[in-house]
């Protein structure tokens, strides 16, 4: 493998101009924090019965993508993949921007986000929330270490290896902490199910790679850098066996639930209702976001071409969206059983499904920490010596076959 | 760290006797009143005389109609509000342990101030008794009244929970669970006081009095026909009644 040169980006006027348009997005998302603190949370869709809405979705699928993104520089220093070693840094910038830009809508759409001091200072070890504070500021720290240690001249492998792979271990306890969030929510018919952490790690490998993918995919050629087509395909292929695994968690923890008769009715309102989460489970998770994908990338290699990569990677951020927007709302939209076996109706909500309905300023939210993961990425390109010169097959791994 | 503590010296709780509450929401109107005039900050109270009128209520009454296999249907009237469980699953998972329980008298209580509206001890709640405060942004729930019931500055009449003293059919009470001879532990041993959803395991310290069995009426076709209390008239009245016939 040739040596890896490494540069900071110059921006032009194209990425001047994505970097305004992320800009817009970002303040956006400002105005409208600003109008939901000012009014309250009773100008968003989100109620007592709908507590976590749209931003959470946004929020903890960026969460769960930052780990996820890591795993490029994990296969590279854990695992000894040298072929992944070039976009090691660039992996472990985009897992950090990531997080940033989900933790700034999670805490942004607290009900009291100015008591944000309290919440990193009053820690509730019982708590699964607090641990998982914990988790994303370790985060920070130790995969800005490993990026230290990968960028610092003269360190040695053997120190690269160890916080890569504690950078690693971090990254599974991070996912396996928002999964349990939803896995230990035993009030829940929705939730109160141990395979959401799994379930969660595999989400993160799945919708991280496929983010990984588009924005590589997207700033090598805008920064006037080559992407090898075999490197491109090999990560394609990686992504198709996440994919298909997330496929395969979601069938257990679904069939799980049909096997015991108190969740029954919660999968019948997943699976065959008349609400908004059948078609999105059937059509946006299984379908765009898990059956085509799938076929895409793990049909043979050599009819695979980098467009297909991408387009896959598109559609499993798609489905990812579906996959948490079905978590999040519809676990909370399924009614509490307060009478099990009996059909209720009051006044109340009871026996009814909850409606939410998502505002503007909810989606402007969203899209402000998408944007703000972007421009956090772009500026430590252009700051630091993140991107190599170039990414051709025959620079990263001559020895490697062709697709 | 917020532990729950593994005994109270105190069980303070309320009894709710489903026979005899009528629906009348006075406990809802009373319970806001005193919560939104008395402590932190009001209940929400957002477009009150609007097409779309929401607040924050710390106890609801949710009135069902219940119909039996057979027989008549029944009105339920179910107050509902936190019923301070002791193994109350809205306590560990709060992160700033800004939801807590009382060792002294077993009352959960948040500390508004520690609150950073994360929600997810409302989520946490499998009786949907937690409140988030759209305007506040803190989360709201039932207090027991701790703010009357220790207050030396009320009569001693008044120094039990703001629904209790209003309930016009004494459908609600309040006292010590931990004493056996308690007016509510009483109460409930009478009358066969229910645990809300005790398959959930959060030994909740409210009880609820099951609705005593009605009367039943006997349906048409099981009675019979009426017997004959009179003959046919004779006189003058017979006489009328042939020449009306005949008419």
């Amino acid at each position: 493998m040739a040596r890896t040169v490494y540069q900071e980006v110059t921006p032009t006027p194209a990425i001047w101009m994505i970097a305004i348009l992320m800009g817009a997005f970002v303040a956006a998302a400002g105005v409208s924090v600003l109008y939901i603190e000012h009014n309250g949370h009773i100008v968003t869709g989100m109620n007592n019965q709908i507590v976590w809405g749209l931003p959470h979705v946004f929020a903890i699928f960026l969460i769960v993508a930052a780990s996820g993104a890591l795993n490029v520089a994990s296969i590279a220093s854990v695992f000894g993949k040298i072929e992944n070693k070039p976009m090691a840094r660039y992996s472990g910038l985009l897992s950090i921007a990531l997080l940033l830009g989900g933790l700034a809508v999670l805490v942004l759409d607290l009900g009291r986000p100015d008591r944000l001091i309290i919440a990193m200072t009053q820690y509730n070890f019982k708590s699964i929330f607090a641990w998982n504070m914990l988790l994303y500021n370790g985060f920070f720290v130790i995969v800005g270490t490993y990026i230290y240690v990968q960028m610092a001249r003269g360190m040695s492998e053997k120190v690269i290896k160890i916080v890569g792979t504690a950078a690693f271990v971090w990254r599974l306890a991070l996912t396996t902490g928002t999964g349990s969030i939803f896995g230990w929510l035993v009030a829940r018919s929705g939730y109160d199910a141990a395979i959401m952490a799994p379930m969660f790690i595999v989400m993160s490998f799945s919708f991280g790679l496929a983010f990984f993918i588009l924005v590589l995919g997207s700033t090598f050629p805008l920064t006037g850098r080559f992407l090898g087509d075999n490197l491109i395909k090999r990560l394609g292929r990686l992504l198709g066996v996440f994919a298909a695994a997330v496929l395969y968690f979601t069938a257990i923890r679904h069939l799980s639930n049909l096997y015991a008769t108190e969740h029954h009715d919660f999968e019948r309102f997943i699976l065959m209702g008349d609400t908004i989460f059948t078609p999105l489970f059937w059509i946006g998770q299984v379908l765009i976001g898990g059956l085509i994908p799938v076929a895409m990338l793990l049909r043979k290699a050599e009819k695979t071409t980098k467009m297909q990569v991408m387009i896959a990677s598109i559609l499993i951020v798609i489905g990812g969206f579906a996959q948490l927007y079905g978590i999040v709302i519809g676990g909370q939209a399924f009614p509490l059983e307060i009478f099990p076996g009996y059909d209720v109706t009051s006044a109340f909500y009871d026996g009814t499904i909850n409606s939410y309905t998502p505002t503007i300023y909810e989606l402007a939210l969203g899209l402000g920490g998408v944007a703000l993961a972007v421009l956090v990425a772009g500026v430590g390109v252009v700051a630091l010596r993140i991107l190599p010169m170039t990414l051709c097959d025959e620079e990263i791994d001559p020895t490697a076959p062709d697709f | 760290m917020t532990q729950l503590p593994t005994s109270t010296d105190k069980k303070l709780g309320l009894v709710i006797d489903l026979d005899t509450c009528v629906g009348c929401h006075a406990c809802v109107i009373s319970c806001k009143g005193w919560n939104t005039e008395n402590y932190g900050a009001p209940l929400a109270d957002v477009d009150a005389y609007g097409a779309n009128p929401v607040g924050s209520f710390l106890n609801r009454v949710h009135s069902y109609e219940v119909q039996p296999e057979s027989g008549p249907s029944q009105l339920v009237h179910f107050p509902k509000s936190c019923l301070h469980c002791e193994d109350a699953p809205c306590v560990p998972v709060c992160p700033t342990g800004a939801s807590y329980k009382r060792s002294e008298d077993g009352i959960v209580l948040v500390n508004e101030d520690a609150c950073i509206g994360c929600g997810l001890c409302a989520w946490a709640c499998p009786y949907g008794a937690r409140e988030m405060d759209p305007t506040a942004g803190v989360m709201k729930k039932c207090t027991l009244c701790v703010d009357r019931i220790y207050n030396e500055n009320l009569p001693e009449e008044d120094r039990i929970p703001s629904c209790v003293r209003t309930c016009p059919s004494g459908a609600r009470h309040f006292g010590d669970f931990a004493d056996p001879n308690s007016n509510v532990s009483k109460l409930v041993a009478e009358r066969g006081g229910m645990d809300l959803m005790p398959e959930m395991g959060t030994k909740p310290v409210n009880k609820y009095l099951p609705p005593r069995i009605k009367d039943t009426l006997n349906t048409a076709g099981t009675c019979g026909e009426l017997e004959t209390v009179s003959e046919d008239a004779t006189g003058f009245l017979g006489w009328l009644d042939k020449a009306l016939e005949k008419l």
